[in-house]
């Protein structure tokens, strides 16, 4: 760890991302003092964390690990009153506790009796995650606590993971080497390099529109203009009419639109799909006119224009569908369109309530 | 065939004999004295095993002193232990007793030792992460952990001074070994083989409870998992 410094806002989700060996675990670590930095300070809510005892301060700050180390002898509900019986509350209030956090991290009551070698792998990490929330902490820190489960299982983690944390608002540090979950799950940033220094600290919006240097840049990959892609919401994307018509426009019209392709609308402008004007027959209605199917149409109400440029590349007349609550259509837009200047989203700081500043020469064990 | 049928009876015999079963020299008496030296040397036994093997399980400090004392139990012949004591220290109860202590000490503290320190370094991690004390991480995730070893160690142990107490008798101390020496001295056949059946039979007895205790003692968690959900 060299002269770091970061300050890290209250009920916010901190993610540090690193190649292995830059110390992010390190950083971690020095917060719960399972590691004690060789010079500087840690400080949690304004208070130098040397100030507690070690034991009494990790019982006051929730702990996740990568492959969970819960304890093999007791059951799955022992295991998540542990902080609990810890503190000294009683063996029934501590179990109570336990069997709501069991609920909050959506495992059924069955598994309280079962030991930990009866659950699968995800199953077993959601039990690490409800084991430090026992007591309530107002922070939690997790060093990759998704890494060690196939990709399907760490998604719903993920997404699981994300739900919880709006309804809790804990401030927790995150660590992983994985830029895409650090994106997916971060409200801000942190990426180390080889050796323990800070390469930047921003929010994920600003580490892909505008990577502090090269190395930053390489970390977070060549696809970062795609991804950026991912925080601009699709209301915000400029869209045109475009060349849609009801089902009972006759085929005349379609061809005087003057456009190579057509998108076809019932009643209540739902699409149905695209018709290729060169296909066209002589006469009668669109309703007659064998259609191309939508690939997929994009919401403006919750996704992202990420999706809608998806939605762009799948369509067969490279022209995205946004539509609205009701999926009716409501404009169109190309890919060149939908990636014109989305602009920039500053984050927002909130309060800053930890603060780690560590120099000299610690450990590093990334 | 007929022959070991022979030996049966005469074992039966011996065992079934009222004068067996009162007095100095009987069965319930000797018993009553092997299971006092047994018992005594192993309660010794496991009080210095135990905590050494915890303490360097726990801290990792002297794991190749133990190693050591793990390789020179393997070299040296239990019973040649016993006779060195007792030839060196003279024929009463302390040397037997230490012989004793010294044979049953290895077992324990290696089992011990290994119990300890082959606690999963995830689950040790998460134990201090949580907010344990160096005690609780000992008394509350590792000794849990590694009770199925330090059993098996403490069996190990006792099934060893079991059948090595019968060595006390030749001090003239008693116990079950009493009547196999007396039945060699006077070559009385009967009596070399009853004693040993009874010696034997302490031991299984012993294996026994070992069994029953483990189940008890032992969390399931820690067992092979019985269905996967």
């Amino acid at each position: 760890m060299d002269h770091l410094s970061l300050e890290l806002a209250e009920g916010g989700l901190t993610v540090l991302v690193g190649p292995s060996g830059c110390g992010k675990t390190t950083t971690l670590r020095m917060v719960n003092r399972m590691v004690e930095p060789t010079a500087g300070t840690v400080s949690l809510r304004g208070k130098d964390i040397r100030e507690v005892n070690a034991p009494e301060l990790r019982r006051g700050i929730g702990y996740v690990i990568q492959h969970a180390g819960l304890f093999p002898h007791r059951t799955i509900l022992d295991n998540i009153a542990t902080v609990p019986l810890l503190l000294g509350w009683s063996r029934k209030k501590a179990r109570a506790r336990a069997a709501e956090l069991l609920e909050l991290v959506g495992l059924p009551s069955e598994m309280a009796k079962r030991y930990p070698n009866q659950l699968s792998g995800g199953q077993q990490q959601r039990v690490g995650v409800a084991r430090a929330l026992g007591a309530d902490p107002p922070v939690l820190l997790m060093d990759e606590p998704f890494s060690a489960v196939d990709p399907i299982v760490r998604a719903e983690l993920q997404a699981e993971f994300i739900r919880l944390q709006k309804e809790l608002h804990k401030t927790i540090v995150f660590v992983t080497h994985d830029i895409d979950e650090a994106i997916k799950l971060g409200d801000k940033i942190a990426v180390f390099r080889t050796g323990g220094k800070l390469a930047q600290f921003d929010t994920p919006e600003r580490l892909l529109a505008d990577p502090a240097d090269d190395f930053v840049a390489g970390f977070v990959g060549h696809d970062r203009g795609i991804r950026r892609l991912s925080f601009v919401n699709a209301a915000d994307v400029p869209l045109r009419d475009g060349p849609v018509l009801p089902v009972a426009s006759s085929v005349a019209s379609a061809r005087a639109v003057g456009e190579p392709w057509v998108l076809v609308v019932d009643a209540g402008r739902r699409p149905l799909g695209w018709a290729s004007v060169a296909g066209l027959p002589e006469g009668g209605t669109l309703a007659d006119v064998p259609l191309a199917p939508l690939g997929h149409t994009f919401s403006l109400v919750g996704d992202s224009a990420r999706a809608a440029l998806d939605s762009a590349l799948l369509s067969p007349a490279r022209l995205a569908v946004g539509v609205d609550t009701h999926g009716a259509v409501v404009g169109v837009a190309d890919a060149h369109e939908l990636s014109a200047g989305p602009a920039d989203t500053a984050g927002t700081d909130a309060d800053a309530v930890g603060a780690v500043v560590a120099d000299g020469a610690g450990g590093g064990i990334g | 065939m007929n022959d070991f049928l022979n030996q049966i009876r005469l074992v039966a015999d011996w065992l079934t004999s009222p004068a067996q079963w009162h007095g100095d020299d009987g069965i319930p008496h000797r018993l009553a004295q092997h299971l006092v030296y047994s018992g005594l040397s192993l309660f010794f036994a496991a009080l210095i095993g135990l905590t050494l093997g915890l303490l360097v399980g726990h801290t990792g400090r002297g794991s190749f002193a133990v190693a050591s004392v793990a390789n020179l139990a393997r070299a040296i012949p239990t019973f040649g232990l016993v006779v060195l004591v007792v030839t060196v220290a003279g024929l009463s109860t302390t040397p037997v007793l230490i012989a004793l202590v010294a044979l049953a000490i290895p077992p324990i503290l290696i089992n011990t030792f290994e119990g300890v320190r082959g606690v999963d370094p995830d689950t040790r991690d998460a134990a201090r992460g949580v907010g344990m004390t160096e005690w609780e991480v000992l008394l509350r995730v590792e000794v849990p952990m590694a009770l199925p070893l330090i059993l098996l160690g403490l069996r190990v142990a006792a099934i060893q001074v079991v059948a090595t107490a019968t060595v006390a008798a030749y001090p003239g101390l008693g116990g079950l070994g009493r009547f196999i020496v007396d039945g060699l001295s006077r070559n009385d056949y009967q009596l070399v083989i009853g004693g040993s059946t009874v010696v034997v039979a302490l031991a299984l007895v012993v294996q026994v409870a070992f069994t029953a205790l483990r189940r008890v003692i032992v969390s399931p968690g820690l067992l092979a998992p019985a269905s996967k959900p």
